[in-house]
């Protein structure tokens, strides 16, 4: 498993496929501390204004912060308001 | 921006989701794409957005995830219209006034005549009534072409004439002829307009009485209109005695006369200035109907000097005509006097320049001036300069007189 996924990650890097649709990973963009976009998610695990747990492929990620509220604007994103003030990726 | 019209063209709910797993309700919702937004959570209880068509799917997800959802608050298009349903008469208000803007604005309420200068513009607006352009006429039935043409034919005087409509006001601009000046043919005798020594002396038609050199006073007949007598002789030499009445005619000549002017001025040395101090107080009444009001009474220094200013507000008179409200206001500025000294030099050139304006506003345009000669005339007064002006100038002094019929 491990080396099938290594060597996914050498071809796309050959053929200069984005890494985050060949691998499933989550892409994460951040603007400031102000909004944090998830896009390729599995899914809230829990969520409470000072923290948001989110199911990625492998893992977690879990975002800390006061007054979150969350949002989606499409399918498989999420969109976290309000000020972020840590992020944590737990595998 | 796009996305906020969508939303509020569907519809969009705040529902309270409440129970047990309230994560995995979200979960699935974003696995049916169903959208939500402003997801937050106050006392375990979660509040969330979304459109009012996905509201109607998510019972099935609701049961599943065992949660309760409340609807509390919508907004959007379909409520609203909801609402308008419900009051028929509003929406029947707002399209009657948006009809009768329509209809009103396609009526012509004005009729303004520009461009006149000699012409009373109560003919051209008679013209247009006649030809359909009355205030209250639709737009449409306004034949502009067939009213300036209308106009130009039965006024002489007219040399253009354009009608335009622009909003509710139809503008009719009307450009006169200048009509040549008609000469007057009636017998003339040519009279002396002013007291003079004749410098140059041309008859071209008529009788003349005076020669070069002569002097004359305001009103002496220069040259008589009427033909000029041949003096017959007879054989013998004699003059043959004309009876007959000698036939008028108009006068015409070139006379021109060296004529004196005087002016005078005078200038004080010190002249007082009066000086704002920037001190004012105002004082306010008002006029309701024959009732008047004092608003605001002034105080003022009885030792200070004061300049009075008084400002006269009125409300226009559509606004006015029950009763009437006017309001005065009466400023008074403070003043300080001050004496400011002139040099001798100074006084004099304005004493002068005060004459000469004196003498300037009699002077024909025409007229050529010769010699300009100024003097100061001694005074008793210290204070004083007086200035006496003198100009000498040839000008044309004949001017046409009718002849009356005696």
């Amino acid at each position: 498993m491990q080396r099938q996924r290594n060597g996914l990650q050498k071809l796309a890097g050959l053929l200069e496929i984005p890494q985050d649709i060949v691998m499933d990973l989550p892409r994460i963009t951040m603007l400031g501390n102000k909004q944090l976009l998830v896009e390729n998610h599995k899914g809230i695990i829990e969520y409470t204004p000072s923290l948001v747990r989110i199911k990625l492929s492998q893992g977690e990620l879990i975002v800390k912060g006061s007054g979150l509220t969350l949002g989606n604007f499409q399918a498989e994103q999420i969109l976290i308001e309000g000020t972020v003030r840590e992020i944590q990726y737990d595998t | 921006m796009i996305l906020n019209l969508t939303n509020y063209m569907s519809g969009t709910v705040r529902v309270c989701v409440r129970g047990a797993m309230p994560e995995k309700f979200i979960n699935l919702c974003i696995a049916q794409h169903i959208f939500l937004w402003g997801i937050t959570k106050i006392d375990d209880d979660f509040y969330v957005s979304m459109r009012l068509t996905d509201f109607f799917r998510i019972r099935p997800i609701a049961r599943i995830s065992r949660v309760q959802i409340h609807a509390i608050s919508h907004k959007g298009l379909p409520f609203l219209l909801k609402k308008v349903k419900r009051r028929k008469m509003l929406l029947l208000g707002a399209i009657m006034c948006f009809l009768m803007l329509n209809v009103m604005a396609s009526y012509v309420w004005f009729v303004d005549v520009i461009g006149l200068k000699t012409l009373p513009s109560s003919r051209v607006k008679e013209i247009a009534y006649e030809n359909g352009l009355r205030p209250g006429i639709s737009k449409d039935s306004i034949m502009a072409k067939q009213i300036e043409k209308e106009i130009l034919v039965s006024m002489p005087e007219v040399a253009w004439v354009g009608v335009t409509l622009s909003g509710t006001r139809a503008v009719i601009e009307v450009v006169e002829k200048t009509m040549p000046k008609q000469e007057d043919k009636a017998p003339a005798n040519i009279v002396a307009l002013k007291d003079g020594v004749i410098t140059e002396y041309i008859v071209l038609a008529g009788q003349g009485t005076v020669k070069k050199g002569d002097t004359v006073k305001k009103g002496d007949i220069l040259v008589k209109g009427i033909v000029p007598e041949q003096v017959m002789t007879n054989e013998l030499g004699q003059p043959i005695i004309n009876n007959n009445v000698p036939q008028v005619i108009k006068a015409n000549g070139i006379i021109k006369a060296r004529i004196w002017y005087e002016g005078y001025g005078e200038a004080e040395l010190s002249t007082p200035v009066h000086q704002r101090t920037g001190k004012r107080e105002m004082a306010v009444l008002v006029d309701i109907g024959s009732n008047q009001l004092s608003l605001k009474r002034a105080y003022l220094d009885p030792n200070a000097s004061f300049e009075h200013e008084v400002v006269y507000k009125k409300l226009p008179f559509w606004r006015n005509s029950g009763i009437t409200v006017e309001s005065t206001i009466n400023i008074y500025h403070e003043v300080n006097t001050l004496w400011v000294e002139k040099t001798l030099e100074e006084a004099r050139d304005e004493a002068r320049s005060k004459a000469l304006a004196s003498v300037q506003s009699i002077i024909p345009e025409t007229a050529h001036v010769i010699s300009r000669n100024s003097e100061v005339l001694q005074t008793s007064e210290t204070n004083l300069v007086r200035v006496k002006v003198s100009i000498e100038t040839i000008e044309e002094i004949g001017q046409s007189v009718i002849i009356s019929n005696q």
